[in-house]
Formats: structure tokens, sequence, C-alpha cells
């Protein structure tokens, strides 16, 4: 769907449909104002933006729960929720961040269940709890069932329902449309707009606002072998940095353990729980050695540094499906469960073994690999969604600028994610941050007809000149770039000169899926799991050198702009290109390890001068924010 | 597991391909997006005209490859070009649903070895090419150079406009689930103690109750049942095999108290009435429902409430 028509100004664009943008734009208009505001006949006007349908988002595929401690299967309690998060995220976690997460959580989920979500249930009617790693009860005692799940299809179950409410509110899509500006005014204080490519047409629009919030999910595609859709190549914080503003803390990447060989589909942590081994090359059990207490229950990040370990030592498996490649798997050996108990408990995990590894994990080891999984950091954000600059010591925020989920950093995962609360970051905070954006608009509507109205979706011809709109003049740079993009790579005699890219594409047979997979590859080799500064040097002379070359010379193969795929994709990998400069340079000025970040050469947690956030600009300058520390000093992280 | 499948083997990719003709003339000084007149320009169900063809792709691949993955290598190697829908990469986004010879079904869950046959237009000895497992593995000698596993044809989506390539139109669709108001409508109502104190705030629902609807819930939107059904892909007035599973899920659902309303709206000759019984809709649901047999139940519910 596209919208109707384009408005010269809209109230708010939401970027994004997953989770996070979904829960803005009902948090936006369920809010007592805007309700009050369109029963008296002012309608806001607002429009939700995705590259995707919405129903085709990345939240769709999370499988295990949402955390709160509702207490419904076993006695819970907030302040315990707190801790866990706190102590999960390596206390790279802002507290007062933290708290709201934990105290709200449980309001949170039970509006998605009167919103429709189809959570399973406890015998007498309430939603169903389980147990998920580092979720604990009495401050870290014994595991406490605080996951609420639907199956094992929760994200599917938020996503559909979070859409279908969004109908329920009329609310306006332009599906399939990709942003490729984020347009702030001179000092960066203010938002102006966005540029929007619409796929179906190949037009570029000029997308005035007051507002906007950016809910673009997360980036595993930097890394070869993830967990994460296609789609997910970091738009909203590459968006973010090409605007001249920072992120926070994206040297933190978790890696998830088991990560099913080539494909990087995840393997539940319940088939270690059930029962399954992890074994090197020799057939040893090795977690045995590495925590010698939880072995292959061990946390998230611990066990993935071990397999790791194992690789490096010469200890790795290749795939079976590719006997010659690099030895970079493990077994993960399940035959010790009774086949019948594991088909009983483990079916998503069986049929997703049989169907992508053609393997029987009952009769068979499967080759696993830890698996890039979740962005800890992203756009800096106020716990109202507010994004903000790390300037001179102070937050200076960004007025009307907001964002929300996994491309944001509100700093409750700090630096590890607890299982389960990323999709209640992504829904709380989404929820907040659009009832932020409503007061924003309630205050302000009726008092900005100073506003000058420019016609600038479409026509050049007429409208304001670029020179006094920023939006304007980003889409016609957009336009021009589009042009070159679809005829440089059309017969010589077909192309005007003008339009040439500065360096003929040298590799006339790149193309933008190719430089995706370079970059996923290097990206790997230099950051999965553990590095160096010799690893990060490396990547960063790639990303720079060559793959930079290489972005600069992309063009599509085919000239008819409609359902162009190739357009897209080109802009999307030079997302990735500015993001993966990021992370590396972030990487590269902590000197220590901490949580998901393992530097062989810090090899140990530095409080007194790392406990704090790394905020990072395009040109790879590094600031440090303080961590906010309310109740809980930083302890040793032990499980 | 089949021991033969970590051998490659040829396969050729037989795609019909389209490309939706520019809509309006492009001049090669100025800039074509100058003068786009509406920005909604390819949502409506006129048929797009462009050119058409039909391309074939020969891969070297392992058998239990998905065609998903094929297509992305392709992408990467041959031809950036091809334009096809995927995210997910794991039959939970509904993205890529497509006809594979004929046949609707997700990309990311069909695999090479399933779906391809030998090839009609090239005689060949179709001996080797059979693609049971028995046949597979009476040949186990590794198949470098030659060995082919034979042909896959790929088309859109039958029963929606194609766009570009596999890409087709599936808006109609999500208009008729949207019809259908595929949201819940609850009583809103806390439930109270005895002596009137708000008690719990989720709605409660028995595990009973769940199991009514939770495998309806599952739907994806994926569009494979509509593109089976020979009455909505036959172009007939039906409102579809995915909105009645919408609408059933609701019905279904203890919570919801619109039941009659959602019954009335598809009591009609577009709706439940179209259906023919014929459930091509039940064979490829990429979440195991049973389309036809719940539309069938649906069927005789709302019968039923005369
Ligand atoms: C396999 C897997 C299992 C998981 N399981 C769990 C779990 O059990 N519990 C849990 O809490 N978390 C889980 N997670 C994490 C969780 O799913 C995500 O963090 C969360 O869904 C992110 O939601 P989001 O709304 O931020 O982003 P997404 O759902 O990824 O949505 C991003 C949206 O942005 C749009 N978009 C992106 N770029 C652009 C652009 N340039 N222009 C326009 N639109 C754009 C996309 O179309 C999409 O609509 C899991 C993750 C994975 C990978
Ligand atoms: S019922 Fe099945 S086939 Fe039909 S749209 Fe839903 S998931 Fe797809
Ligand atoms: S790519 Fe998501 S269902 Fe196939």
């Amino acid at each position: 769907m596209s919208p109707k028509h384009v408005e010269q100004m809209y109230d708010a664009l939401i970027v994004g449909a997953g989770a996070a943008g979904l829960s803005a734009a009902l948090g936006l208009l369920r809010s007592e104002r805007i309700t009050a505001m369109i029963q008296s006949g002012t309608t806001p006007k607002i429009l939700v933006i995705s590259k995707l349908q919405p129903l085709r988002s990345h939240t769709g595929s999370a499988e295990g729960g949402i955390a709160a401690s509702l207490g419904n299967v076993a006695k819970d309690d907030w302040h315990w929720h707190y801790y866990d998060t706190v102590k999960g995220g390596d206390w790279l976690v802002d507290q007062d961040a933290a708290q709201l997460l934990a105290q709200e959580a449980p309001a949170t989920v039970i509006n998605l269940e009167r919103s429709g979500v189809a959570f399973s249930r406890t015998a007498d009617g309430h939603i169903a709890q389980r147990k998920f790693g580092g979720h604990t009860a009495q401050f870290g005692q014994q595991p406490v069932p605080r996951a609420a799940y639907a199956a094992d299809r929760i994200g599917h179950q938020i996503l559909h329902t979070l859409w279908q409410q969004c109908v329920a509110q009329g609310v306006e899509f332009a599906e399939e449309w990709y942003v490729t500006d984020l347009v702030l005014n001179e000092h960066r204080t203010q938002v102006q707009g966005v540029v929007a490519y619409d796929t179906h047409t190949g037009t570029v629009h000029a997308l005035h606002a007051h507002n906007v919030l950016l809910a673009t999910g997360g980036a595993g595609r930097l890394f070869h072998t993830t967990s994460n859709s296609w789609d997910l190549t970091g738009d909203g914080m590459a968006l973010a940095l090409e605007a001249g503003l920072q992120l926070e803390d994206s040297e933190f990447v978790q890696f998830h353990p088991t990560g099913l060989a080539h494909t990087g589909i995840l393997i539940s942590e319940a088939a270690r729980a059930e029962g399954g081994v992890l074994r090197n090359s020799d057939g040893e059990a090795f977690m045995q050695r590495y925590a010698p207490e939880h072995a292959d229950l061990a946390a998230r990040d611990v066990v993935s540094r071990s397999i790791m370990a194992e690789i490096d030592a010469g200890r790795g498996v290749p795939d079976p499906k590719d006997p010659q490649g690099p030895h970079d798997c493990v077994w993960l050996d399940m035959t010790g469960i009774d086949p019948d108990h594991m088909h009983a408990v483990l079916p998503q995990v069986v049929e997703t073994i049989k169907e992508y590894a053609g393997i029987d994990p009952t009769k068979q080891a499967v080759p696993v690999k830890p698996t890039a999984h979740y962005t800890m950091g992203g756009i800096p954000i106020t716990t109202d969604g507010e994004v903000y600059t790390w300037v001179d010591g102070e937050r200076r925020p960004v007025a009307g600028l907001y964002a929300a989920g996994e491309c944001s950093c509100v700093s409750v995962h700090g630096a590890n994610r607890l299982g389960g609360n990323s999709l209640l970051d992504a829904c709380l905070f989404g929820n907040r941050a659009g009832a932020a954006l409503a007061s924003r608009i309630a205050d302000t509507m009726g008092t900005d007809d100073t506003v000058t109205v420019h016609s600038t979706t479409d026509d050049e011809t007429t409208g304001a000149s670029p020179s006094d709109d920023a939006v304007a003049a980003a889409a016609k740079a957009r336009r021009n770039e589009l042009q070159t993009l679809l005829t440089a790579g059309g017969e010589a005699d077909d192309r005007a000169d003008a339009e040439s890219t500065p360096q003929q594409p040298a590799t006339k047979d790149d193309n933008a899926y190719q430089l995706l997979a370079d970059l996923g590859a290097a990206m790997e080799r230099a950051l999965a799991v553990r590095c160096d500064s010799a690893s990060i040097d490396a990547a960063l002379q790639l990303v720079d050198g060559e793959f930079a070359t290489r972005a600069r010379a992309l063009h599509t193969h085919s000239d008819a702009p409609a359902f162009n795929q190739e357009i897209t994709a080109i802009w999307e990998v030079r997302h990735m290109l500015e993001l993966a400069r990021t992370v590396l340079c972030a990487s590269d000025a902590r000197h220590e390890s901490r949580g998901s970040l393992k530097r062989t050469d810090y090899p140990e947690r530095d409080d007194e001068h790392y406990l704090a956030h790394s905020m990072t600009s395009r040109d790879g300058a590094v600031q440090w924010q303080p961590v906010h520390i309310v109740d809980m000093p930083p302890q040793r992280r032990d499980y | 597991m089949n021991g033969n499948d970590e051998t490659r083997a040829l396969v050729t990719l037989r795609v019909h391909r389209f490309t939706p003709r520019a809509e309006r003339n492009r001049s090669r000084s100025g800039s074509p997006f100058a003068k786009q007149s509406s920005p909604f320009g390819s949502s409506s169900a006129r048929r797009p005209r462009g050119k058409q063809w039909v391309q074939d792709y020969e891969l070297s691949v392992l058998p239990d490859t998905t065609i998903l993955d094929c297509l992305l290598t392709i992408k990467r190697t041959q031809d950036p070009s091809l334009a096809f829908r995927y995210s997910c990469g794991h039959g939970m986004c509904g993205s890529d649903a497509v006809a594979v010879n004929g046949t609707p079904t997700l990309l990311c869950t069909a695999k090479v070895k399933d779906w391809a046959t030998p090839d009609r237009q090239a005689a060949i000895d179709d001996d080797g090419f059979r693609k049971t497992a028995s046949a597979d593995d009476a040949s186990p000698a590794p198949v470098q150079g030659g060995n082919s596993l034979g042909v896959i044809e790929l088309a859109a989506l039958p029963g929606f406009p194609v766009q570009r390539d596999l890409i087709a139109d599936i808006d109609p669709m999500l208009e008729q689930i949207k019809r259908l108001k595929p949201y819940l409508q609850a009583s809103g109502k806390l439930a109270t103690t005895k002596d009137g104190n708000v008690d719990v705030f989720e709605y409660l629902q028995q595990p009973e109750q769940l199991a009514a609807y939770e495998t309806l819930s599952n739907c994806i939107a994926c569009g494979v049942c509509e593109g089976s059904c020979p009455v909505f892909a036959g172009g007939e007035a039906f409102i579809g095999p995915a909105a009645l599973i919408t609408a059933s899920r609701f019905i279904n659902d203890s919570r919801d108290t619109a039941a009659d309303a959602r019954m009335d709206a598809i009591d009609t000759a577009d709706g439940i009435a179209a259906c023919q019984s014929v459930r091509a809709c039940s064979r490829q649901c990429p979440r195991g429902i049973d389309v036809g047999e719940e539309i069938w139940q649906l069927i005789a519910k709302v019968k039923e409430r005369q």
C-alpha cells in the first residue's frame, strides 16, 4: 500500500513497522490528548513508512518470549528483573532505564494480551511463563519463569496483533518505501523530514515532518552468519550517522552460540537445556573445561567464546554441506536425548534442523557456530524516546526526532542483552516514544501555522527553491543519484556523459549483493565473538579501501526503476559500510572486555576507565558518556 | 539422511520474468522522475504492461538447497536484476510465495531436490533424474560435470497481478483481510473478585479455549492458499481463503465479542458462498493450517445460526 496522496507536512513520520514502530503508532494514537483531538475533529497527519510490508518485519521471527515479572507461574518481583537486567548487561546499563523496563513490563505484556496476542496459558487461564537464561528470583538465587510466551512464536503473535490494532486505528502506511535520508536543520537541533523512495514506482519523495521516529530494527546482516532476516541492514543507525548524529555502544553485538552452521538460523537454547552437548572435532564435550559448573548451559557470551576458542585451536569441524570448507563449526550432539522426548519438547528445533541442514538430530550431530543475533547499541535516546547527541558532557536533544526498538539505545541491554528483554524494549519504549510524540504534537498543533508549506513531493519545477528547503534539496540529490545508478551500467552510447560516476566500475560485474557478502565475511573475521586491534585494523582497511571504492562504483543492471531491488540493495550496502566503520571504531576505542565484547588484547573488564557508553560519530571519533548508576554499584558477573 | 545430498549437481531455474514498462516517456537528458503524477500508480488492479520473457539460469547446488538460496546465488553471481521478495529466509515472514512448477509455495522452504523435474524441453535420459529418494540413492556417484537434477519452473503467485518477475501485488488479499475487521474486539472488562476489586488485568482464557483458534492465529498471510484456490485465482469474486481464516481466528477466540457481526460479514455471495470446497488451499500452507477443513467448519458454524 502507498498513501492515497502525500501530505505537504506530517505531524509524525514513523520509519519502521516492527514491534517498535507499530507500538509507537499505537502509543501515539491511543494517548488521551490525541484521542481527544481526533474526537474534536483535528486529525494529526501520521504516516508509517516501511521498506517491507509490516507483517514481514523481523519481529515476526522472535520465538522464545517477552519478559515481565507477572508472577503467574512462580513468585516474581520487578526488582529481581531489574537486577538481572543490570547484571546481564555487565553493568553497562543505565539503571534508571532498566528500572522503568522492569517496572512497566507487566503492564506492557498485559496490554499486548488485551490487544489480542494469543499467549499460551496456565491451567487457570493466565498468561503462561517459562524460564529464560539469566532471569532469576531473589537477585540471582534461582531461575524464575519470567518469559511470557506463545508456544515458540511470540514475535509472530505480537507483530500481527500490533498490525491488527493499527488497522483498527486506521493507520496509514507507505509500504515498500525505503527511507534514504534523515534531514535535520543545519545545527542538528531540529528534525525537518525524510526522503523516501517508493520502490513500486521508483519515485523519490521529499516528506516534511514536525516529528520523525526511527524504528528500523537491527543490523545482523553486518555479519555473514546471522539469525537476522535479510532486511536487517542497520538503515536507521546509518541514517542517524549520515545526518551527523552519534551511535551509542555500537561495539556490542550479541552472538548466539548455536546458529545452524552455514545458515545462521537460530537453534534455541532449549536444545541444550534438554540435554544437547557441544563437542569438538575430537568428540570432546569441551564446555566441561570452560565452565565446570554450568557446562553447556553457561551464559550465551561464555559459550560463544568457548566455541570460538576451540575453533581457533584447530578443533573445529567443517559444515558437512561444505566438507572442503573452513573448520569453523562445532557439533551440537543431541543424540543423547530420547527421540520421543525430543519430538515432544523440541518440535521446532527438530523441524529446523531437518529442513535446513538435512540432518536427523536424533541420529546425527548438528554443525553449529555462533551467529550474530542482536545489536545492543544504537541511536542514543532518553527514556521518552528522544534522540540526543552527547556534546560537552551533556545530552543535547534533537527536537522532534525519536527512535525506538533495536535500532535505538536507551541502554537497558548494556553490554549484553538478556533473552526476552528486546521485544519488551521495543514494545515498551516504542509505546513511551509514541506517547511523548503525542504530547509534543498536542502541544504544538495549532500554534505552528507559521510553518511554510512547500509543494515538493514530486514536481521539481514548482515549490520552494532547494536552498531554503533542506528536505527538497536532499530529495533532489537522491533523484540525481538514482538516475546515475540506473544508467551507469547501460551501454556506453546510451549514457549521458554528465551522469557517469567519478570512477567507472573497475569490476564491471560487481553488484551490491556480492559486496554485502564480502563485507559480512570480513566483519565476521574481524569481530565475531572476539577481536583485537589487529583484526579491527584489517577490517577497517577493507572498509575504507576496497569496499568503499566498490560501493561508490555500484550501479544497477537494469534501468527500469519499478521494483528494481538493486537500487535499495545498493543503498543498503552503503548504509552497512557506514555502520561497519562505526562499529569497528567503537570496538577499537574500548580497551577492555565486557559482556559481548571480548578483546583478546584487553581481556579484563576495566570499570575505572570504561564504565561508560561509547558515543561514536561518522568520523570515528568516540566520546564517553558515564553510565547512570542508581542503586547498584558494579559487581563481578558470575553465573 | 540421504547420502547423496552432499554432492553438488546442476539445476536449471526457468523463471517467468516480467519488467513493467515505464509509465511515462523517458527523456535522456532530464530526470525521468520529474513528472511523476500519482504516488499510487501501481496499486490499482489494472494489468501492467511491459516486457515478458522466460529465462533459464543454471546452477551447481546441493540437492537440499532451498530455491530461495539458489535465487540469492543468482542475484550475487549471475543476474542482480532478478526480482523476488524475501526476508526471514525460514518460513516465518510470508514474503516469498511464488508458483513453483505451477504450485504456490514459499521459496525459502522449497528444496531443489523436491521440485526439480527432468527437462521436458531437452530430451534427456530421465533415469537418473527422478526426484524420489530411492532413485537418488541408486546413483551415489559424484555428479561433477553434466549431472543434472533437472528443471524448476518459477512464476509469480497466481491470482494476483504481476509487478516484476516473481513479485506479485498481494495488496488485494490484505485489503480483503482488512475488510473483515481483523482485530480483537473484546469487552474491555477487567476480571474482578466477588467484592468488586480488580482481580486480574489480562483476559482469562483456558488452554482449551486457546486451542480453539491457536492454529488459525499462526497464519502468516503469505497468500499460498489464495494462489492455490481455483475460485480465487480463477478470478471469481471471492474474498479468499486467507481472509476467511482471519475471520475464523476471531470468531473462535473466546475473548472476542463480535462473532455475530463477523459471521454476517462473510455470509455473502463473495464470502463463504463462493467457496466450492475444492480444498486445494490446504495442501501447501506453510503453517500447517488445514485451510479447507477450517473453512468447512466455519461454513457449518455460520449455517448453524439460522
Ligand atoms: C531469531 C530471533 C529470535 C528472537 N527471539 C526473541 C525473543 O524470544 N524474545 C525477545 O525479546 N527478542 C527476541 N529477538 C529479538 C527481537 O525480535 C528484535 O529485537 C525485535 O523484534 C526488534 O523489533 P524492531 O521493531 O526494533 O525491528 P524490526 O521488527 O526488525 O522492524 C524493523 C522495521 O523497519 C523497517 N525499515 C528498516 N529500514 C528501513 C528503511 N530504510 N526505510 C523504511 N523502513 C525501514 C522494516 O521494514 C521493518 O518494518 C529475536 C531475534 C531473532 C533474530
Ligand atoms: S492460511 Fe496458510 S497458506 Fe493461507 S495465507 Fe495463512 S499461512 Fe499462508
Ligand atoms: S523468506 Fe520469510 S517466509 Fe520465506
